[in-house]
């Protein structure tokens, strides 16, 4: 044997491995907390990095201030905002599972794969839709604690963002409804039997279109 | 953010070549995720470094040199010569066990497996320069630039890895 056929040997024999969809997911799952993480604008310093030259007596003066001042508005903001701790649940649950990495318990594209997962897990069937078509690829799905009862949290890919849709049993309609938590957008509606709740840093009007893939795909699958 | 997509542009596309080093390096599934994390992490830190230029040979460098950090890591020492004879010798009798077989699916299927198992006989320096030359394909130039070694000693490294392979080939009776 010489060089050449060993080559060809190898080149056509050897395996090839390829990184599967689990670590794929992980790594956009790191470079999107990454970009999260750092402040947006020129540079690509982490924030704390760009900050250290300026700290100064005067600048932990200045911040004293800030804390002294958001303490403040923490406790009297919440006196006249309308109270919706389920979103800020939501939010808290899925930047939770974006820090920890359990953001996917059950990773696959295939919603034969995570639909069948949830059994015995759940006391209901969520609704788990393939909106890869729609540009929304399905990465995979965990079990989320909303309220004290755990509930089905699916999460799908939008380029390098993370949409998190938290999927329960729901007895009333309701037409969508957006609003937003600490810069994340939720959006939530309920065809009468399964009420969705989506939350991500995605913009709204890329999550109404994914709302709208959505009931499209449960009214036609 | 658009840095974070220029990252992702450049680095994802090289994600099955720095899976597939790490993988023959550490010959361990689970650890060579960990490293191809760890080395997206360390990419993404010095990522301006880069500057545009090509980020294959980069991004697999620093996947080999976490890679060696591991191994060194995980048996305390680098690996020794002795070492290869040991695994020859399981080698061999590994490859008598299999009885031979007219056909020729199954015939392909044996070559794959003595060629990837003579392959994880090889010292990591040598595994590391067929994986990148013979399985990624890349130029001599690129690989002295992953492995940091003179383009001389990639040749030599080549050649020594090659001599090794078929020798183990041979006696496992792939030849042609």
């Amino acid at each position: 044997m010489d060089d050449d056929e060993l080559s060809a040997l190898i080149r056509n024999q050897a395996t090839r491995h390829t990184a599967g969809e689990r670590l794929r997911a992980a790594v956009t799952t790191q470079i999107a907390l990454r970009a999260a993480a750092r402040t947006p604008g020129e540079g690509g310093q982490p924030a704390v990095g760009r900050w250290r030259p300026w700290l100064g007596p005067g600048v932990f003066a200045g911040f004293a201030a800030g804390v002294a001042l958001t303490l403040a508005l923490a406790w009297i903001v919440p006196r006249f905002a309308m109270p919706e701790p389920l979103q800020s649940e939501l939010v808290a649950d899925h930047v939770g599972a974006l820090k920890t990495g359990s953001l996917i318990a059950i990773a696959s594209a295939d919603r034969h794969t995570v639909k069948p997962w949830f059994q015995g897990k759940l006391d209901y069937a969520p609704q788990v839709v393939d909106l890869a078509a729609e540009g929304f690829p399905l990465l995979g799905g965990r079990i989320d604690h909303v309220a004290g009862t755990p509930a089905a949290a699916l999460t799908y890919a939008r380029h390098l963002h993370m949409v998190s849709a938290f999927v329960w049993p729901s007895d009333r309609a309701l037409a969508p409804q957006r609003s937003q938590r600490m810069g994340f957008n939720v959006l939530h509606w309920s065809d009468g039997s399964m009420q969705v709740w989506l939350v991500s840093d995605l913009e709204i009007a890329e999550l109404e279109r994914m709302g709208l893939a959505w009931r499209a795909r449960v009214a036609a699958p | 953010m658009t840095d974070a997509r220029r990252f992702e542009a450049a680095v994802l596309p090289c994600l099955d070549a720095g899976y597939n080093l790490a993988r023959w390096l550490l010959r361990d599934e689970a650890a060579a995720e960990d490293v191809v994390q760890e080395s997206v992490l360390r990419a993404l830190r010095y990522f301006a470094a880069l500057k545009g230029s090509d980020a294959r040979p980069w991004f697999l460098g620093i996947v080999r040199n976490a890679c060696f950090t591991h191994l060194a890591d995980r048996r305390g020492r680098p690996e020794q010569s002795g070492f290869e004879d040991q695994a020859l010798e399981a080698f061999q009798q590994h490859a008598g066990l299999a009885a031979p077989d007219p056909a020729q699916e199954v015939q392909k299927g044996r070559d794959r497996l003595r060629i990837d198992a003579a392959i994880r006989m090889l010292t990591p320096p040598l595994r590391e320069v067929i994986v990148l030359r013979e399985i990624e394909g890349l130029e001599y130039a690129e690989i002295a630039l992953i492995a940091a070694i003179p383009m001389g000693t990639v040749m030599s490294r080549l050649s020594r890895a090659r001599s090794r392979l078929k020798e183990l080939l041979s006696h496992s009776g792939v030849d042609r």
